[in-house]
């Protein structure tokens, strides 16, 4: 059973979303502020799969408790939930650290989509998960992307959801990875911030493409010697990313991998 | 001829004189000429400065302003877009609830109240923005009616006790003599605005522990009060006046943690200055309560 935290501080909402997602088998918590939602993650570090988050809570708002939850190593998926459904507003979430985002209103059945999404993404990212998960896996996901890739003397771990660089290691957040897997699987291709955003988020809407850029220079932080000239994510103007890696991706079966 | 050589020298003297004077009223004058530039430049300049200074001063200010409006425009339309789509998402959300799922008797009913609830705080906020609109008009007329300010302070009382589920103890009423049978001229859905207005505030700016007395009083033969006091949150002394502008919410962490669209007390005011009368508020400081006092003239 996943485990959801919701944090709302709109009582009837909140009702409403636990109702459902207990009803699709979720087991849901509440926190009515960002106070309490950091005394559950960060201080009790309970094990939730996945956060609803509202960006308007009283006091310190979704985007500061997003980024602190990065900034203390806290990377479980986020779903930001926002009123004002703007690029900007989009734009903040994801510079935050939310690794997805819903205006309000929204409609039960994407939200639930979108929660299982990110779930399923953070299943086939670690094989850390129990084998009964594993096996749904393999059902869902038709081909296993490789756990381990390396080039130019960088290792991303999938797993682990981890950037090893010599002895320097930096954590992904489940976007993060995805975003760098995708481009990865697109090596030396050119890839448009669109079909980024409509493969990796799997958003369809009219949503601004330079939600994709804050993230781009996110990961060339991690992984280019020189951020300010690229070498392995360069921008192809006007279009979008290229990713070009010289050493070849190991792939090792999923599960047997050690970490 | 010795006179005439006399006058010829005195001539000479005198024409050398005369030169002179010429000479030095042409040297001054000359300077004043040559330098009346250098001056006129002086004071020009002072003055161009003066000018320029004053401009940036000007400018600045209007910048500033310009910045803390926008800010405010900002986070008021931040508000009341939550404010209108915070109750429509949990409505909508009910309502596809109840549609796809087998929701049982007594949570059916709990979800027809949360939606009943939803759709009266959504209607609030319509007319909250609706009457912000129209207390703009300055001129616009008001209903004329004459109304028991007594009964009229009652009503909004209760309706919100119902709303915020308190007692009488926690919301009290005390009518002095004086003003019993208080009446006064005007718009009668206007004037439960401005008490429901705040009323609502009392309520919203108290902590947990609510506090609130509404007190009904004569001032003169010619005038009434009616006074709200709080033990909330408090006001801080330089925001007394600023917080019943358009938009204007106190900066800080205290309004951060309640939500708002700053037109409350914008509305108050307006219609309160429309009725004749004003409307102050007072506080002794932040985290002391506030009281706010409404003067209308009888009728």
């Amino acid at each position: 059973m996943s485990a959801v935290l919701i944090v709302e501080d709109e009582k009837h909402l909140a009702d409403g979303l636990r109702f459902n997602l207990e009803a699709e088998g979720f087991s849901v918590d509440i926190a009515i502020d960002a106070e309490s939602a950091e005394d559950l993650l960060l201080k009790k570090r309970k094990p939730y799969d996945v956060v609803v988050l509202d960006v308007m809570l009283p006091g310190k708002n979704g985007f500061a408790l997003a980024s602190s939850l990065r900034k203390a190593e806290q990377f479980v998926p986020i779903l930001m939930l926002t009123a004002r459904g703007e690029a900007q507003d989009v734009l903040r979430g994801f510079e935050a650290g939310a690794d997805d985002y819903l205006p309000k209103p929204f409609e039960l059945s994407v939200l639930i989509a979108r929660l299982n999404a990110l779930l399923r993404r953070r299943e086939w990212l670690r094989s850390t998960r129990p084998v009964g998960t594993a096996n749904e896996e393999s059902a869902t996901a038709p081909e296993t992307p490789p756990k381990l890739i390396e080039f130019d003397g960088k290792t991303i771990d999938f797993d682990a959801l981890e950037l090893r660089s010599g002895n320097h290691i930096v954590r992904l957040t489940v976007m993060e990875a995805e975003l760098l897997r995708y481009l990865i699987k697109h090596d030396g291709r050119i890839v448009s911030r669109r079909s980024i955003l409509e493969d990796v988020w799997g958003l369809r809407e009219d949503t601004d493409t330079r939600a994709i850029d804050n993230f781009i220079v996110r990961l060339r932080k991690y992984i280019e010697d020189e951020p300010s000239q690229p070498k392995h994510l360069t921008t192809v103007r006007g279009v979008g990313y290229k990713f070009i890696s010289k050493a070849r991706a190991k792939t090792k079966p999923s599960g047997k991998v050690d970490m | 001829m010795r006179v005439r050589s006399r006058r010829k020298s005195i001539a000479f003297f005198v024409t050398l004189g005369a030169c002179l004077v010429a000479l030095a009223i042409a040297l001054n004058v000359g300077w004043i000429i040559l330098n009346w530039r250098e001056v006129a430049l002086l004071v020009f300049g002072i003055i161009f400065f003066v000018v320029i200074i004053f401009g940036l001063v000007i400018n600045t200010t209007f910048l500033i302003r310009e910045i803390r409006r926008n800010e405010q425009h900002d986070a008021f339309i931040n508000a009341v877009t939550h404010e209108l789509k915070t109750p429509i998402a949990s409505i909508r959300l009910y309502l596809e609830t109840l549609k796809t799922r087998n929701v049982d008797e007594d949570q059916r009913r709990q979800f027809y109240d949360n939606m009943l609830a939803d759709s009266d705080r959504l209607l609030k906020t319509v007319e909250q923005v609706l009457r912000a609109g129209r207390a703009r008009h300055r001129q616009r007329r008001i209903a004329n009616t004459v109304i028991d300010l007594s009964d009229t302070v009652r009503e909004c009382l209760e309706l919100a006790r119902i709303t915020h589920g308190l007692d009488e103890t926690s919301l009290s009423l005390v009518e002095a003599p004086s003003a019993r049978g208080a009446k006064v001229s005007g718009d009668i859905d206007e004037l439960r605005a401005v008490f429901s207005n705040l009323l609502d505030n009392a309520v919203k700016y108290s902590d947990d522990h609510v506090n609130v007395s509404v007190e009904l009083a004569a001032i003169d033969a010619k005038r009434v009060a009616v006074r709200v006091a709080d033990q909330g949150i408090g006001i801080p002394n330089a925001q007394l006046k600023r917080i019943f502008k358009r938009f204007y919410r106190v900066p800080g962490m205290f309004m951060a943690r309640v939500k708002g669209t700053g037109l409350g007390l914008f509305i108050v005011r307006s219609i309160v200055e429309k009725h004749g009368g004003r409307v102050f508020a007072e506080s002794p400081g932040l985290g002391k309560g506030s009281t706010f006092t409404i003067q209308l003239p009888r009728v």
